[in-house]
Parts: C-alpha cells; sequence; structure tokens
C-alpha cells in the first residue's frame, strides 16, 4: 500500500535524502524543510521503497503537499 | 497530595531505531564538544604550582581540601572557566560550587593557594559576588577555604576599589549574617591585608596553627611611612625588616587566639580544621528531605545517554523539547500546566529527587495552523507569542504562590516581532513576566540548552533575574547573544550598502566588514566564551544535568524561608481542572 509523505510546514525544501527505486526505514530523515530560519526534518512514515518524489531541492511547498510517495 | 504527586502522567518514548541511527553524528559531535570544555576546565585546575610542591611545604592544595571537606560525589563545581579579565593566571583564583558537607548543602569557595599563594585578582570579586547571591537565595550556609595572600599588586587598580570591587565580598558576608546565613570559614597560610578581612569577616573562624590573619602583612608593614624614594640604606633596612616578619609576621595565632580570640579553633593539623567545619556543618539548620519531597526519588525512565541525541548541536534543527525534559525528571512523569494553550512554551511540574519543581521550557518546530491567533503568518518553537507570554505569566506566579521553585530551560530566538505581534502586547507582556518572576521570590534555575537570545534571554528567568536566578549553567550547544552575528551585520551596515552603492563605490570592504561581525558574534557566543564571561555559571555535559537539576533542588528545599503547605497547593488543582 502507497503512502504519502506530506509536507508538516510550509518552506523552503533544502535537501533530499530519499531516492527513486531506493529502500527506506521508518523514521529515516527523507528531507528537509526550511521555514522561519529552521530546519524541519521530514520521516518516513513507514517502511518501504520510494516510488515517486514530487519536490526537488530548493521549491517551495505548502502545508500538506505530498513530497514523496512510498510503497 | 499523594494523589496529584506520588503517579504523575508519564511522557517520554523510548528512542526508535530511525531515530538512533539518525543521531549517530549528533552524538560523536556533542561528545567531542564537551570533552574539548573539559580539557579547558583540567587546564584551569592544573594553574601554578603542582600539588606536590605545595604538599612539600606541609601544606593541602584547594583541591585536596576540598577533597577531604566535601561528601563524596555530592561536588557540583560552579564558575570552573571563569576568567572575564581574560587574566594571564587562567583563573580568578577562588574554586567555588555547591557540596554537601555532613549530609547538608552548602555554598564552598576557597583560594586556589597553588597560585600566588591565593592572590585577589581581577574578576575574582564578581565570581564572590556570583556565590554570596548564590548562599543568599538558596538560604544555605557558605563555607570558606581561606588562604589569601591579598592584592595583586601589579593590577590593584582592576578589582581593589570600585562598587563591585573586593571589599564588597565583606559587606556581603555581613549582609549574609545580617540575614542568619552562617559563614563558616577554615583560614590557612599567610593573610594579611584583603586576606586578613578575607579571614575576619566570617562567622566562626576554624584556624590552622601556622596561618596568620592581620590588617597589614609582613610586606606592608616593612614599607610604611613613605620617604619619597630609595636608597641603599633604605634597600637595608627593607631587608632588615623582611626577615623579622617572615620570622614573626603580623596576626599569628598567638595573637589572635591567645590574645583577641577571634579565632574560635585552633588545628595542628591541615584535616583537623576541615573536621571542624564537618562538624559544625552537621548543626546547620536543615529539614529532613522528608518534610518537603512529594514522593519517593526515582531516575527518569530513559537514559540520559538519550540527551544526545535528542539535542542537536545543529542550532536551526528543530528537537522535541518534552523528551529531552522527559530523560531529566523522576520516573519521567510530569503535570503539565495548560497543553494546547502558548503551544511554544512547555510548563508543568516534576518531580526532581522526589522534590515538586517547576519547569518552563521553550518547544521547538512548527506549531501548526492558525497560531499565533493574531497573525497569519507560520509561527516556530524558539519565539515566544502572546499565548506563551500569558502562560509563563500565569505559570510563574502559580509557583510563587505554592513556593515551588523553578528551573527554566531556553533554547529561543526571541519574542515575535512586528506591528501585529506589537498589537499582540508582547511587549508589555514579556516586562510582565519581568514582574511575575519578581514577585514569585522562589529560587530559579536556569538551563540554556542552546539559544538564548535578544530579550527572551532575559524574560526567561535569565540571569538577569538577579535576585531569583540561582545560577545560569550552558551545555557544549549553548549560544548567547542579542541576535544572530548575520542579523547583527545586516542591521549595522545596511544603509552603508546603500550609500556605497548610490555613490557607485566598491561594496566588498563592507561585505569584508559584515563577514568580520558575524565572525565575532560566533566566537563570542559559544560555550567557552560564555562561560569565560559568566554569562553562564558553568557548562555541564548533558549527563551532568541531573545532578546539577537534584542540587539545585535539594539546597533549595533544605532550609526554605517561606513554605507552602502540599494540601494547600493551588497549582496542582488548576492542572487537574
Amino acid at each position: 500500500m502507497a503512502q504519502n509523505i506530506t509536507a508538516p510546514l510550509s518552506g523552503k525544501v533544502i535537501s533530499l535524502d530519499i531516492k527513486v527505486g531506493k529502500k527506506v526505514e521508518e523514521d529515516d530523515e527523507a528531507l528537509v524543510i526550511e521555514a522561519l530560519k529552521m530546519e524541519n526534518p521530514v520521516y518516513a512514515p513507514c517502511n518501504g521503497t520510494v516510488k515517486e518524489i514530487k519536490v526537488a531541492v530548493g521549491d517551495l511547498v505548502e502545508e500538506d503537499q505530498v513530497l514523496a510517495v512510498i510503497e | 497530595m499523594r494523589p496529584y504527586f506520588e503517579k504523575m502522567a508519564a511522557f517520554g518514548h523510548e528512542l526508535k531505531k530511525g531515530e538512533l541511527k539518525r543521531a549517530e553524528d549528533n552524538v560523536r559531535q556533542f561528545k567531542d564538544a564537551e570533552t574539548a570544555l573539559e580539557q579547558e576546565g583540567e587546564k584551569v585546575k592544573q594553574v601554578g604550582l603542582s600539588a606536590e610542591q605545595v604538599n612539600s611545604r606541609g601544606q593541602l592544595t584547594v583541591w585536596q581540601r576540598l577533597e577531604y571537606l566535601v561528601d563524596p560525589g555530592t561536588w557540583i563545581p560552579l564558575h570552573t572557566l571563569f576568567n572575564p579579565e581574560d587574566n594571564e593566571e587562567g583563573t580568578t583564583n577562588v574554586v567555588d560550587g555547591l557540596g554537601k558537607i555532613s549530609g547538608r548543602w552548602a555554598v564552598i569557595i576557597g583560594f586556589d593557594n597553588k597560585v600566588m599563594a591565593g592572590a585577589w585578582l581581577p574578576g575574582q570579586a564578581d565570581n564572590v559576588l556570583r556565590i554570596t547571591n548564590l548562599s543568599k537565595r538558596l538560604n544555605i550556609p557558605l563555607v570558606w577555604l581561606v588562604n589569601c595572600s591579598g592584592v595583586k599588586l601589579t593590577e590593584q587598580e582592576k578589582f581593589y576599589p570600585n562598587r563591585r570591587g573586593s571589599g564588597a565580598t565583606f559587606y556581603r558576608h555581613a549582609e549574609l549574617e545580617q540575614l542568619g546565613i552562617p559563614i563558616l570559614a577554615g583560614i590557612y597560610g599567610t593573610n594579611p591585608a584583603g586576606g586578613g578581612y578575607q579571614s575576619i569577616s566570617p562567622t566562626i573562624l576554624f584556624a590552622h596553627k601556622d596561618c596568620n590573619i592581620a590588617v597589614g602583612g609582613a610586606g606592608i608593614v616593612s614599607g610604611m611611612a613613605p620617604k619619597g624614594g630609595f636608597d641603599a640604606a633604605a634597600a637595608e633596612d627593607i631587608i632588615d625588616k623582611a626577615k623579622h616578619f617572615k620570622a614573626e609576621p603580623p596576626g599569628t595565632v598567638k595573637i589572635h587566639y591567645d590574645e583577641t580570640g577571634f579565632f574560635r579553633y585552633v588545628y595542628e593539623e591541615e584535616q583537623g580544621v576541615l573536621d571542624g567545619l564537618k562538624s559544625f556543618m552537621e548543626g546547620i539548620p536543615a529539614y529532613h528531605p522528608k518534610f518537603f519531597r512529594v514522593a519517593e526519588p526515582a531516575p527518569p525512565r530513559f537514559s540520559a545517554e538519550d540527551l544526545y541525541r535528542l539535542l542537536p548541536l545543529e542550532q536551526k534543527r528543530v528537537y522535541d523539547f518534552d523528551e529531552v525534559l522527559s530523560r531529566l525528571v523522576d520516573n519521567s512523569e510530569h503535570m503539565e500546566f495548560r497543553p494546547g494553550y502558548g503551544p511554544e512554551v512547555y510548563t508543568g511540574l516534576v518531580k526532581i529527587d522526589g522534590f515538586l519543581v517547576g519547569c518552563i521550557g521553550n518547544r521547538q518546530g512548527y506549531l501548526g495552523k492558525g497560531y499565533p491567533e493574531y497573525a497569519d503568518y507560520q509561527a516556530m518553537g524558539g519565539k515566544l507569542y502572546r499565548q506563551g507570554l500569558i502562560k509563563m505569566n500565569e505559570f510563574v506566579t502559580l509557583c510563587g504562590r505554592d513556593r515551588v521553585p523553578i528551573v527554566w530551560f531556553q533554547d529561543t530566538t526571541g519574542i515575535d516581532v512586528g506591528d501585529l505581534a506589537e498589537k499582540a502586547e508582547l511587549l508589555g507582556l514579556g516586562q510582565s513576566l519581568i514582574y511575575s518572576i519578581q514577585q514569585t521570590d522562589v529560587p530559579m534555575l536556569l538551563v540554556v540548552l542552546r539559544k538564548g537570545t535578544a530579550a527572551a534571554h532575559y524574560v526567561m528567568g535569565g540571569p538577569t533575574a538577579n535576585r531569583h536566578n540561582a545560577f545560569t549553567l550552558g551545555t557544549a550547544a549553548t549560544e548567547i547573544y542579542v541576535m544572530h552575528g548575520e542579523t547583527a551585520a545586516v542591521a549595522t551596515y545596511s544603509r552603508r550598502l546603500v550609500k556605497e552603492k548610490e555613490a557607485g563605490r566598491p561594496l566588498e570592504p563592507v561585505i569584508e566588514s559584515m563577514n568580520k561581525l558575524a565572525d565575532e558574534y560566533r566566537e563570542n557566543s559559544r560555550p567557552l566564551f560564555c562561560a569565560r564571561t559568566g554569562m553562564v555559571d558553568e557548562i555541564v555535559s548533558m549527563t551532568g544535568l541531573r545532578g546539577y537539576l537534584a542540587a539545585f533542588a535539594g539546597a533549595v528545599y533544605q532550609n526554605p524561608t517561606s513554605i507552602c503547605p502540599q494540601h494547600q497547593m493551588f497549582l496542582p488543582r488548576v492542572i487537574k481542572g
């Protein structure tokens, strides 16, 4: 079953630590969103393989936006 | 009140595999930073003569005296790196901290007799002021190990005179005595002039047989009556007098035990003096801890090692403050005050070594949609908003009413700014918090976990809460500054940049100045700088933090000047609703 990684807050993606096709474990750091000068890590919600990444480093994202999909 | 306190709500969670894995680098970097700071502390301990040299004169070093005097495992050092005037000796020449003697907490301070026979040095008066304040705030005795050769004459202008100069100590001693707080002094070696007053100003004097205390020592007595210069005959005269006073200095035991009786006791052995202090400490007023404990002491349910995983050394990284706190308090239990309101701040009651303590700390990370309620921008923990300021005001006030000491944990970027924040009364609410703190009259401890910034560093029980802040601790991640260095560089140079641009001049020199300022801010806010200048009273390892909290709680509840019966406390009822 696919699970989305969503943005917990609005901000700028400053790093991506996942790759399409690669395995991730629950609580691995998937990416980091910078907002108000603070770095907010976003973690994988489950074990699985990264199916799709919908953002790139430098993108501005909105709260609740889907950032990646894990299967 | 057993149903309230014996078992509170559990908080914190066991770290998961992923959390442990991604924290590995942080653990290593944090411990490396702590090791570097510990090495600095070790250097200070080693300054001056070696222990062998001091021992060969039949004396113990200040460290050996402390080891004999203080109950094993209870020494809580303070001001280890404090050296605000950057003395070439590398120390202010006093060693101090909290410790138990004969099972009772005391503030303990001694002259480092390895350095210039325990001379007064620049910065020392400020150090002593801090510890006399501490004794007053905690209402516990002050114990001195006096061994003081007096003023370092070549630098006297830096500390002999002035409002907070070295003589302030003697008035402070008088003030403590006025308040009913005893000062016990073990006296060793030669203590002329300033050293004489260091010796005479305490409450009870325990003398070693070879000590002397005097208005003026051998040096000054041989050089009195200036003649307008020196010649060979004058030099011969000085030599004769110096020899005489070395053999027979003013103010020996013969005078001050046999004649004046200033010395209450005289001891043959160095340890005898310390035994005397120990026996008097047995008679110091101290409640049995059961009088105030609300539960049996218990360690946190989670390892203190987790703290290295939970607190990121990287300042921009967010983390969960509640998890940090759960590693510091008894049984990882708490009673949170107004959860959900003012989400940027944690407020709650916890137990430390079985004693009730109020805790306040900055939470980190995104605070969710719709907050702050007065603006449509995102809010981030570390900053203070209207609700958080109101909540702290309420909590502090209730702690004061219930006589509960407070531990603050700062990691703050400041108070929200802009016209919306002004309309939301943040300026007024910040000052209200200062007023609320002032009204409590309960001892407070501050831990600057990471950032102490802007006015938030003041209002959140900062060292500026002079009458309340007992002491301030830093960690290897601490940074204290009015604002981030780059923010300061912009504030300082933005208009200059515009001017240079409009005049068609190159911007590079301004840019260079901006980078220089940002670099200076970085250096002058780091833990070592904070400890040297006294912005914090000690840098503590993450695993050492709980020991300081327990010492604080134990000392606060040893002999409080005011008490609230547990069953008449209001704050727990407000929390329960």
